[in-house]
């Protein structure tokens, strides 16, 4: 088999505009784990809330995408903020397995209440972008995967600057890396799990926004993106952002590349077989724990 | 005396169809029962190993089509396909099993679920071997010695014996030594090593004799409904099973037990909408974690002990 180089590039943009919106989501998950020591099984519902936010404000607004990315994001940081102060705020650390029970129920109900609502039929949204895209030589991409891509981005060098510069980041490093230590100097856990919560709410809701132009939208999209960032974040080490971010656009790119060249089955599986060969060589992931770090 | 109930409660059982006519009582009866054996075999991973693993639902996805597939595509029969199903399950368990239980329990909640899914996509994805969503219709019922267990109150019965002799060696296991053994790794590992007990073995066992009794009930539960598709590795039957186990009180073996019963009765009582059905079930099980943690069982020891104690005052 031969490989065509403008196939294999294009199949690489690809996998990278895909990687980078995976580590939305696991970023996330990851940020949660490092401050609160669980699990949030909700997340992957965020997104679809985030996407269906997106799906319902795009008509409203005119099909302008920046506003109606903006109120999604608002949206899933409201939710967020429910979610925390009406149940994750009862946990007490180290209750990991009632952590994941009750966000897994919690995932439940969202979703069926929002099948109830909206039905399962999948939604196509569209955007004042359309399926327009930008050409570089004989590789075409369009817009909505591009600024996808670019808002991940930008929202990742967001992130490190407030974990590595602001007090409202630097106490959720201090949390995630000594709890009793950041208790004796004065921060408080429950605004920082609190504020954490919400940040990774609003990360979710970018990426449901940013996936709601390039996917269908249904109400267990959540569900098969959620999945996958879980691995993500053990391939990356529980509670390790930037590993969580490496691991993401790895996978993918190992995604994109398996599409373009092998049966489709094998696409889904890669993640799984990663993973377990991950936790086979290295049982606590490729870039192994020390507190949460940013850079 | 516990015993005692259990084995009226058996027999019991054993009479439901002499009792009702009715074909939809007795499956759903044929459900409670699979149900209850899934749900005890949780407990024993969960409640009592204290290894929360969502890879049950690929074990039971794996039992069901393993016993299919090995009456319909390779030609043999019912319990023989059962007894494949679990003694490949338990392969399986102990090769996935070694890697993922090394690592902090954390990543093994994942780990697992990440298994569960990768069993529903391959159940999905391979089509030459499980034809995809299409499914495998028309799987016959049992035969043993020239009688076929045509009729859904024969096949109660051959799921009544399977769910009673599961449930009897659960017990035994869970009451001995080795039950002890896991009580004590779920709660304090440590210490357990330090009495000289390795619990790698114990859990790894733990795990595969879970996956192989969970894949069996599968295998059962697949002929229950003669037919078998990737909807048969829902993450509905999960939920159920952790429900189940979390009601009734995980580490309480009767507890679960006498949920798995009541509790499978609940969604045949609840089928006006599939959607409000499973939202019900996830008010109940976020409901449950904050203010029954320890489920019924955990309940009333804890009632028993209030009055142990006041008595004594």
């Amino acid at each position: 088999m031969t490989i065509d180089a403008v196939y294999l590039l294009q199949l690489t943009l690809n996998g990278i505009a895909l990687g980078l919106l995976y580590a939305l989501i696991a970023v996330g998950l990851s940020l949660i784990f490092g401050v609160m020591e669980i699990i949030n099984f909700a997340h992957g519902e965020l997104l679809m809330l985030g996407a269906f936010a997106m799906c319902f404000a795009l008509p409203v607004m005119g099909l302008l995408y920046w506003p109606a990315m903006a109120t999604a994001i608002v949206a899933t940081m409201l939710a967020g903020f429910v979610i925390y102060e009406g149940l994750l705020v009862r946990l007490k650390p180290d209750e990991f397995e009632r952590s994941i029970l009750i966000t897994l129920g919690l995932s439940i109900i969202i979703i069926h209440v929002m099948q109830y609502l909206f039905t399962a039929t999948p939604r196509m949204v569209d955007s004042q972008y359309g399926f327009d895209g930008v050409e570089i030589g004989a590789i075409r991409i369009t817009w909505t995967r591009v600024i996808g891509a670019a808002a991940a981005v930008a929202a990742f060098a967001g992130l490190y600057l407030v974990l590595r510069y602001t007090q409202f980041g630097r106490a959720m490093r201090a949390i995630a890396q000594n709890r009793d230590a950041a208790l004796m100097v004065g921060i408080r856990p429950r605004v920082v799990a609190r504020n954490a919560v919400i940040l990774a709410a609003g990360l979710c809701g970018l990426a449901g926004a940013a996936i709601s132009p390039i996917q269908l939208v249904t109400p267990y999209m959540g569900q098969f993106l959620i999945f996958k960032a879980f691995a993500l974040v053990i391939i990356g080490g529980l509670g390790n952002i930037p590993g969580a971010v490496v691991a993401a656009i790895g996978l993918g790119l190992v995604e994109s590349w398996i599409g373009g060249f092998f049966e489709i089955a094998w696409q889904e599986a890669a993640v799984f077989v990663i993973m377990i060969a991950v936790l086979f060589l290295r049982p606590d992931g490729l870039f192994k724990r020390g507190g949460m770090r940013v850079g | 005396m516990k015993l005692l109930l259990a084995l009226l409660g058996a027999l019991a059982f054993a009479a439901l169809p002499l009792v009702t006519s009715s074909n939809y009582i007795i499956g759903v009866g044929i459900s409670a029962l699979i149900f209850t054996v899934a749900a005890a075999a949780l407990n024993l991973v969960y409640g009592f190993t204290g290894l929360l693993s969502f890879a049950q639902l690929g074990f039971w996805g794996i039992g069901g089509y393993a016993t299919t597939l090995t009456v319909m595509t390779f030609g043999g029969n019912f319990w023989l396909g059962v007894v494949y199903a679990a003694l490949l399950n338990a392969a399986l368990a102990l090769v996935i099993g070694y890697p993922i239980l090394r690592t902090n329990r954390h990543a093994f909640v994942i780990s697992t679920l990440t298994f569960a899914l990768l069993v529903a996509l391959i159940a999905r994805d391979w089509v030459t071997l499980t034809r995809g969503p299409l499914g495998i219709p028309n799987i016959p019922r049992p035969q043993a010695f020239g009688f076929a267990f045509e009729t859904t109150p024969s096949f109660y019965w051959v799921a009544w014996a399977f769910s009673v002799a599961t449930i009897g060696f659960l017990y035994a296991l869970c009451s001995s030594r080795i039950g002890r053994t896991l009580i004590a790794i779920k709660q304090n590992e440590p210490l357990v090593r330090a009495q000289g007990i390795s619990p790698m073995p114990y859990k790894l066992a733990s795990f595969a004799i879970g996956a192989a009794i969970t894949g069996a009930a599968g295998g059962v539960f697949a002929f229950h409904l003669r037919v078998i598709d990737p909807g048969f590795l829902d993450f509905y039957y999960m939920q159920t099973f952790l429900i189940i186990v979390i009601i009734g009180g995980a580490g309480s073996f009767w507890g679960v037990i006498a949920a798995g019963i009541a509790l499978s009765a609940l969604p045949e009582a609840l089928r006006f909408s599939a959607d409000f059905r499973m939202i019900i079930y996830g008010v109940i099980l976020v409901a449950a974690m904050f203010v029954m943690p320890t489920g019924v069982a955990g309940w009333l020891r804890e009632r028993k002990i209030a009055r142990m104690r006041q008595a004594l005052q």
